[in-house]
């Protein structure tokens, strides 16, 4: 276990696929963090069947769980009760939605609970390692029973959740005719850490889901797949430099303050990239690529992506906002990668204003830097659970 | 060294430069004559400074700086155009 003063970042990553000709999925994944208490909760639910019925049953179990524990239930209490309280399918003789639910301190301790799906991995040192469970059976309904485990993590450990569409991929082909199974589930998540040990959780949940669906013939998912991945580690921090200080004279004291900076380093605005090179002496080399509607990279040693300033931001805040599947091979697809890939954000926001960006001739309307930022800082707060903090300069 | 006596083109990607048309500007080396490409060096700048500079008299952007000169509102016609003169004299 990690010192009760330390804490860790805890790294969240999820990944779906739907069930062939389904519109909608029927497995839901809903987790909130608890920047207070150091805490974050994250629960997976699988609806019975598939489409909008079961979306609507995972969504209302899942966040039943959440809301519940939230709000100071004990997580065992909260998740008996929801156990008891799911009805039963008329036809089938099961429960509407199966759940797992982990309750992560940074700290490292972690109380889960599983009612229905397979059961989770526990990963250290880039190995599956089996835990005990504790079963405790439903009052009400003696065919219904969940699994609970307390955990201490250490630094490096990892969680893999995922729904019963993972496991069972590929049942009844010729190549996996019980499955892909655990076994497989195992064998494919310890070869690829031993590839790529610290692998991010997004992608480490995207490629289960991904092989998951290889699994399957013709790659039609037979079920919904989902994976949830949690990793406790070293949070990885950024910091971005955008627009000059108001204050000339202090360039320089900003400029080495940005370059000493422990973690990855961005900068965006061109008289921004200037300042860092000319306090720095240190050259900036431009590409001269179109790509998409924005300008090239620009490079200094040192620091991770050089790009434009307000224009690249308001693109990479729409990527953002609009998440699509695979990121645009721009500057602010470029700058979005690194956000995802951070855990601590950190924005040197410079509050000089170019009036040249107010000129009535200008095609498009500028947006202002300090709010482009203040958008940026809510959505990868909100949205990407990200720390962030704006430093106005 | 490779770039001697080459003629140095430099064009602005800041904010204004960009929306104001350097983002045409970044296809120049593949619309010059070929029998130019060893005269002349391309390069792209994050930004010249000239739009924040209230000395700069009233040219506009997009800004392209050739060899020490700075062009105002430069299109790929007005840089060929200046890059023709010095490259006949």
């Amino acid at each position: 276990m990690i010192g009760a003063d330390e804490t860790l970042f805890i790294d969240i990553g999820c990944s779906q696929q739907k069930k062939y000709n389904q519109n909608t999925y029927g497995d839901f994944f809903i987790s909130k963090r608890y920047p207070e208490e150091r805490r974050l909760i994250a629960v997976l639910s699988d609806g019975l069947g598939s489409g909008v019925k079961a979306n609507i049953l995972a969504n209302m179990t899942a966040t039943m769980i959440l809301k519940f524990v939230a709000a100071g239930h004990n997580l065992m209490k909260a998740a008996e009760i929801v156990m008891n309280s799911l009805p039963v399918c008329q036809v089938r003789k099961i429960s509407y939605a199966t759940f797992s639910v982990a309750d992560c301190s940074e700290t490292g301790a972690v109380k889960i609970v599983e009612e229905g799906n397979p059961e989770f991995l526990y990963i250290k040192n880039g190995k599956v390692v089996p835990q005990e469970a504790k079963v405790i059976v439903s009052k009400k309904f003696p065919n219904r029973f969940m699994r609970t485990y307390t955990i201490d993590m250490d630094v490096g450990d990892r969680l893999l959740f995922c729904s019963d569409g993972v496991t069972q991929s590929g049942l009844g082909g010729a190549t996996y005719k019980l499955g892909w199974r655990r076994e497989g589930l195992i064998d494919f998540v310890e070869r690829r850490l031993s590839l790529i040990p610290d692998m991010s959780c997004r992608q480490l949940a995207q490629e289960v889901v991904a092989e998951a669906q290889t699994k399957e013939p013709e790659r039609k998912a037979k079920d919904d797949i989902s994976c949830m991945v949690l990793h406790w580690r070293e949070p990885r921090s950024l910091l971005v430099f955008t627009g000059p200080p108001y204050y000339a004279d202090r360039d320089a004291e900003y400029a080495h303050l940005f370059i000493n900076y422990q973690g990855k380093k961005a900068i965006c605005g061109g008289t921004t990239a200037n300042l860092v090179s000319r306090e720095l002496n240190r050259p900036i080399t431009t590409e001269m690529f179109v790509k998409g509607a924005l300008p090239a990279n620009s490079y200094m040693e040192g620091v991770d992506l050089i790009t434009e300033g307000v224009l690249t931001l308001s693109k990479a805040v729409e990527y953002l906002e609009d998440a699509p599947e695979e990121l645009p091979d721009d500057a602010a697809g470029k700058l979005v990668n690194l956000f995802l890939d951070s855990d601590c954000i950190t924005f040197m926001v410079g509050a000089k204003v170019n009036q040249a960006h107010f000129d009535p001739d200008l095609p498009l309307e500028l947006e202002l830097r300090k709010n482009v930022v203040k958008r940026m800082e809510k959505i990868l707060t909100q949205k990407y659970l990200k720390q962030v903090s704006l430093h106005f300069i | 060294m490779l770039n001697e006596g080459k003629i140095k083109v430099q064009i602005c990607l800041g904010t204004t430069c960009f929306v104001m048309g350097a983002s045409k500007l970044q296809d120049l080396e593949r619309m010059l004559p070929p029998e130019w490409k060893d005269k002349v060096d391309i390069s792209a700048q994050t930004c010249l400074g000239m739009c924040q500079n209230p000395d700069s008299g009233f040219i506009k952007a997009p800004f392209v700086k050739i060899n020490d000169e700075m062009i105002g509102e430069a299109s790929v016609e007005k840089v060929i155009d200046k890059l023709k003169e010095l490259i006949v004299v």
